[in-house]
């Protein structure tokens, strides 16, 4: 399911973060959103996701305009895996993933018998099986991020979007989740807008990329065209270095860092 | 484990429901009960008359006033506690006892003394606190619940003011003793017909919030991720809080202001039965009415005279919060292994 963004000027308050975007993500790919902090990635998912009203512009997923549908048909389009995951309260990850499947549930009703045994059959793909019976809270980092990855796709969405995913995230950690990522877009056909800080995750995971400098679009399409010297140095202001290794893969270096 | 502390809870509440029944100034036998409870029945089970007004017109009404209120309050804390995102939040956050405070002592001081016409202003007042609060934080383009804590501070920092000045005007051999006693919180006062105005709004309002209670899951979640679930939060919100607020407000206006019972009892019920809500708020309807009926009864019979029930209730119930707090996070730090 595609999403396109039309003309989009949004913000908080009266000075706009998004300055006249448009866009388009493609079925079924893999889009990373990149950019400085501060350079509007959040707020454009937000924007994505209905959250956030623009003053001017409109979000379309599968041609259908966002901010003219009600919040449970809007959650059956899109799903969030948000960079916090604080409770106040000890609910076990089971319960936690559970939670993605409300737009499915009457109000009065609670998970069935074969929602939960949906949601289990989620967390052993995403390999998290073990922790279902834990309570979230006492769980690292790393594991609370796959926790919320799972419960999106509990949600069953068609459209992803993921909000700095590997924040917190070791080495290690950051490449599964993205290679994840990658298997159930491949997979499921869905569709994944992901922001990331590390354009070497975007350089290897992603099919698309978005790049924002200030609230606008610095460039748009298929990310290895444009993931090269002279967009990032236009993104992130530094001198920046695409280097292929022996191995034959691309490695995105700060210039200064090679001495 | 847990499951015997719920048999171990059920068995706990018959008794004090039968400790609460015979004791009192009046005493009756635990043979006496069951002739007692025939007799309404057009039974004759050769009881005293006095004993069977004793138990029916003063005992029953207050026993059954204590469990409604204990139950009413309780799940009132738990979903406030959950809308706030804050274990530490109190069934009166947005003003509703300091609001039902006020009304009382208006209607005592310029209007009645009849019981039922306090208890009218008292729910009055507390559901007008909340609505001023609800309508305040509206205004503001910050849609979180922060906004509406402050707005709940004050409201209630206003009609505390207001009760202020006028227990300074009140006539102090007559109408400050009334409104001191009132807003202390006391079950003396309780009658059948407090039971009708209380028990139902406190019955349907716990049906409700007990049938939409695993959405209330989701809510304790921030703004954001609960509307990307699919939530409509804000409608939720008014539901969730509208409930609560008639159910405090109509249990405050039938008894005073009453401490900690909203507080402290959500967490013992999250000690037993974890947080799912579903599970979650008839363990603390449960736990409240048991817990409250045994405060009542310590209230009217550890001295000669009555003693106003929150001086109990905040006498043992703010240690055993301390204890629950601490030995919990001993637990939980040996249960704690993060991969």
């Amino acid at each position: 399911m595609s999403v396109r963004v039309e003309s989009l000027t949004a913000g908080y308050g009266k000075a706009p973060v998004l300055h006249d975007i448009s866009l388009e993500i493609e079925s079924g790919r893999i889009c990373a959103l990149i950019g400085r902090n501060a350079s509007g990635k959040t707020t454009l998912m937000r924007c994505i996701n209905g959250i956030l009203k623009p003053s001017k512009g409109s979000v379309f997923v599968s041609d259908r305009e966002i901010l003219a549908m009600k919040r449970v048909e809007i959650a059956r389009l899109i799903s969030l895996v948000p960079q916090g995951n604080y409770s106040p309260f000890q609910f076990t990850c089971l319960e936690i993933v559970l939670m993605g499947g409300v737009s499915r549930i009457k109000s009065w009703s609670a998970p069935c018998r074969k929602e939960k045994q949906r949601a289990e059959e989620i967390c052993a793909e995403v390999g998290v099986i073990d922790l279902v019976d834990r309570p979230f809270n006492c769980l690292s980092g790393g594991q609370k991020q796959l926790i919320m990855l799972a419960r999106a796709l509990h949600q069953d969405s068609p459209v992803m979007l993921l909000d700095e995913p590997n924040a917190h995230l070791d080495f290690p950690n950051q490449h599964r989740m993205m290679g994840l990522m990658r298997r159930f877009v491949k997979e499921r056909g869905v569709t994944a807008l992901i922001t990331l800080h590390d354009p070497n995750l975007a350089l290897n995971y992603s099919d698309d990329v978005v790049m924002l400098k200030d609230g606008r679009v610095v460039a748009a399409g298929p990310t290895e065209l444009l993931l090269d010297e002279v967009h990032l140095h236009e993104v992130f202001g530094e001198e920046i270095m695409v280097e292929k290794t022996v191995s034959g893969n691309h490695v995105v270096v700060p210039r200064n860092s090679a001495g | 484990m847990k499951k015997t502390y719920i048999i171990f809870s059920f068995i706990a509440f018959g008794i004090a429901l039968l400790w609460a029944l015979a004791t009192g100034r009046y005493p009756i036998g635990l043979g006496d009960l069951l002739p007692l409870a025939l007799s309404s029945l057009g039974f004759d089970g050769q009881v005293p008359p006095e004993m069977q007004m004793v138990f029916w017109n003063i005992r029953v009404p207050r026993i059954l006033l204590s469990i409604a209120v204990g139950s009413g309050l309780s799940i009132a804390g738990v979903v406030f506690q959950a809308l706030f995102r804050n274990p530490l939040a109190a069934p009166d956050i947005l003003g509703v006892t300091a609001g039902s405070s006020f009304g009382a002592a208006l209607a005592i001081m310029f209007f009645t003394t009849f019981v039922v016409g306090v208890q009218g202003f008292a729910f009055l007042f507390g559901v007008f606190a909340v609505s001023i609060a609800y309508f305040l934080a509206n205004r503001s383009w910050d849609r979180s619940t922060s906004v509406l804590v402050i707005s709940g501070i004050v409201v209630s920092a206003v009609f505390q003011a207001g009760v202020s000045i006028l227990m300074y005007l009140a006539d102090p051999y007559d109408q400050l003793a009334k409104i001191v006693f009132w807003i202390m919180g006391s079950f003396h006062v309780a009658s059948w017909a407090k039971v009708q105005a209380t028990l139902p709004v406190v019955v349907i309002g716990s049906a409700l919030l007990s049938l939409f209670g695993w959405r209330l899951n989701i809510m304790t979640h921030n703004e954001e991720e609960a509307l990307s679930l699919g939530v409509d939060v804000f409608r939720w919100r008014l539901f969730y809080l509208g409930t609560s607020t008639l159910i405090v407000a109509s249990s405050v206006a039938a008894v005073g202001n009453i401490s900690w019972v909203g507080l402290i009892v959500p967490h013992i019920a999250r000690y037993l039965v974890g947080t799912e809500h579903r599970r979650l708020i008839p363990t603390a309807a449960f736990l409240g009415g048991g817990f409250l009926l045994v405060m009542d009864t310590v209230a009217r019979t550890i001295s000669s005279s009555e003693i106003p029930i929150s001086i109990i209730t905040s006498i043992l119930g703010a240690p055993f919060l301390g204890y629950l707090v601490i030995h919990r996070s001993k637990n939980e730090a040996l249960d704690v292994s993060p991969g």
